[in-house]
């Protein structure tokens, strides 16, 4: 899922600060954490109160959409909504304030929320961890299941660079090495001579941008 | 260094000089809390322990346990009071843990006027009380426990029903009718409206007592029998489709701009488990602080809060039990975590200092007033500050 974090609320506050009636519209899809109703809500009253302290009124209307990145689905639950909107306040990521933008081309759509990357949370630990970034060329068959493009500091393609310190990375001690868990991987999955194969530069030239499945 | 230390004053006390060293106490305490010095022979309180259902206080034939919260004189003082105002003869006495709105009783009980009384337990009202309501010219006695596994002092309400089968027995020979006492038992739940589902696994995820699960397709799935009415879940869903009987979403938030009308500047609300401290049998009188009870300090809601601020409140104070006291297998550490983060948002928006959250511990109540006038006088200075500009 889309890693989000919220922005601070003074840089929200300024970027809305033109516009009295906003809709804030939140995500129910893939957004993590749940960017939908309720965080919708609390962030009207958030938002509100903080207006109150600023001598500015703000008339919050609060909605959230399945999937803020589908344009058929965005389009046809939103169309309804937006008679008098001067501004929208997206909780999605940036895939989803952009739908809604392209929507409504007259209508400014401002983002709550930074998106950082595609990753998977650690519910226990209470955080969020990248684990693809999305590079077109998934090499996860040939390590194990470990993608070193995005858990190795290096991103090397053919590790390990050897710098590694009691399995954590020498660039940030905090990081196991990605290339000694590809290696205990294919060790305990008896396939430890893939390690062996060479896998050629990726070729970044080519990164799609546009695709026609 | 020559301070003293005063001793803090605790909820339920054992006094030595009336004791006979029965035992019954100690094979009534669900939580280890009473035991027999094997030297002496004296039973001996633990408070630490202590869980302050009061089981102990109304099994006692020697009236050896005084307890601060709802003894059995201060509830017949306050029967004799408030019986003229319901102009009712009957008594229903509920579980705070499972006790339903007004109609709700209705529903259960058949009876349209009643003197309604919750108590934190009903394991902990003595045989005596229920004699003396009779002998006060009280007809019927309904008594609501909660289901026997959602007992949260694990034998008040199993305790209950062995109670009332036996003094039913006694007042029949008496000549009172067969069913003087009746008794039910109710608990209450978590509702899903499958409609506003999104299928995220927060109540999966979050819920102590694994009753949540997620289906794909099908959404959150509760398997009511193991749900214990904390309301975790209602707080973390991120689609508002969760809600809990008797404590709806709505209910609370009709209930913030009442009770912030009535109050003075400064205004203090409360959000409090009603396991960390228990209500005082005649509601709030400091004009400058009201209460508004939870199933579990999990339950408290972000919305609730900022509705409190938005009606006019100066503070709002999180009251939860300490973890290892919490009665929902430590959801109130979570509730904490939750604060935490709602005051950062706070803070960046200039509410700074005007949420606070606190742990309390039922077995000392002067810690609630410690907490409370700490932060009235923060807040204070806030609403100064304020006038001042």
């Amino acid at each position: 899922m889309i890693v989000t974090v919220q922005k601070p609320l003074d840089e929200v506050l300024d970027s809305i600060s033109p516009y009295s009636k906003i809709l804030i519209a939140g995500c129910d899809g893939c957004t993590q954490p749940p960017r939908g109703l309720r965080e919708a809500k609390v962030l009207s009253q958030l938002l509100e109160l903080a207006g109150k302290l600023r001598d500015k009124e703000f008339q919050f209307k609060v909605t959230t959409l399945v999937k803020q990145c589908d344009s058929f689905l965005t389009a046809s639950a939103l169309k309804p909504q937006m008679d008098g909107v001067e501004a929208v306040l997206s909780l999605a990521c940036g895939a989803g304030v952009q739908t809604i933008a392209e929507l409504f081309p007259d209508i400014p759509v401002l983002p709550a929320q930074n998106s950082h990357f595609v990753g998977v949370e650690d519910r226990e630990g209470g955080i969020l961890v990248e684990s693809c970034a999305a590079c077109g060329d998934c090499l996860l068959a040939l390590t194990g299941g470990i993608c070193p493009v995005t858990r190795c500091s290096k991103g090397l393609l053919n590790g390990a660079c050897g710098g590694a310190n009691n399995g954590k990375c020498e660039m940030d001690p905090a990081r196991d090495c990605a290339w000694e868990l590809i290696f205990k991987r294919l060790e305990r999955q008896g396939k430890l001579d893939r390690i062996k194969e060479l896998r050629p530069p990726r070729n970044y030239q080519a990164k799609a941008w546009r695709l026609t499945p | 260094m020559n301070q003293q230390v005063a001793e803090p004053e605790v909820a339920i006390k054992l006094n030595e000089d009336y004791c006979s060293r029965c035992s019954i106490c100690r094979s009534l305490c669900p939580f280890e809390a009473i035991t027999k010095d094997a030297e002496s022979g004296k039973i001996v309180l633990e408070i630490e322990k202590c869980q302050v259902c009061g089981i102990c206080y109304s099994a006692c034939p020697a009236k050896a346990i005084d307890t601060i919260y709802y003894d059995c004189d201060s509830l017949l003082k306050y029967l004799e009071r408030v019986k003229p105002q319901y102009k009712s003869d009957s008594l229903v006495i509920m579980c705070k843990g499972s006790a339903p709105d007004f109609a709700g009783v209705e529903r259960l009980f058949g009876v349209s006027k009643f003197i309604p009384l919750s108590v934190p337990c009903v394991g902990r009202i003595p045989e005596e009380l229920l004699l003396q309501a009779l002998a006060m010219g009280i007809k019927t006695i309904y008594l609501l426990a909660c289901d026997e596994d959602y007992c949260r002092f694990d034998r008040g309400s199993p305790l209950t029903g062995r109670r009332v089968l036996a003094l039913n027995r006694l007042l029949e020979q008496l000549g009172y009718g067969r069913e003087a006492l009746t008794l039910k038992r109710n608990s209450l739940k978590v509702k899903v409206d499958k409609d506003l589902c999104i299928s995220c696994g927060n109540c999966a995820f979050y819920c102590p007592y694994g009753a949540a699960s997620l289906d794909s397709p099908g959404g959150a799935k509760f398997d009511l029998d193991a749900c214990r009415g904390c309301g975790l879940c209602v707080a973390v869903c991120p689609a508002i489709a969760l809600d809990l009987d008797n404590w709806e979403r709505e209910r609370i938030s009709t209930l913030i701009p009442q009770l912030l009308a009535e109050m003075k500047s400064p205004k203090i609300l409360v959000f409090r488990c009603q396991w960390a401290v228990f209500s005082p049998l005649d509601g709030e009188s400091n004009p400058h602080t009201r209460a508004i009870e939870l199933p579990c300090s999990a339950r408290v809601d972000a919305f609730h809060i900022l509705e409190a601020f938005q009606n006019g409140a100066d503070g709002v104070l999180i009251v939860a039990c300490p973890e290892e006291d919490c009665r929902q297998e430590g959801a109130s550490a979570k509730a904490q975590h939750w604060m935490e983060a709602l005051q950062k948002r706070l803070n960046q928006i200039g509410f700074q200092d005007r949420l606070h959250f606190c742990f309390v511990a039922r077995r000392y109540p002067e810690q609630l007033d410690k907490e409370l006038q700490q932060f009235r006088q923060g807040i204070e200075a806030v609403v100064s500050k304020r006038k001042g500009k």
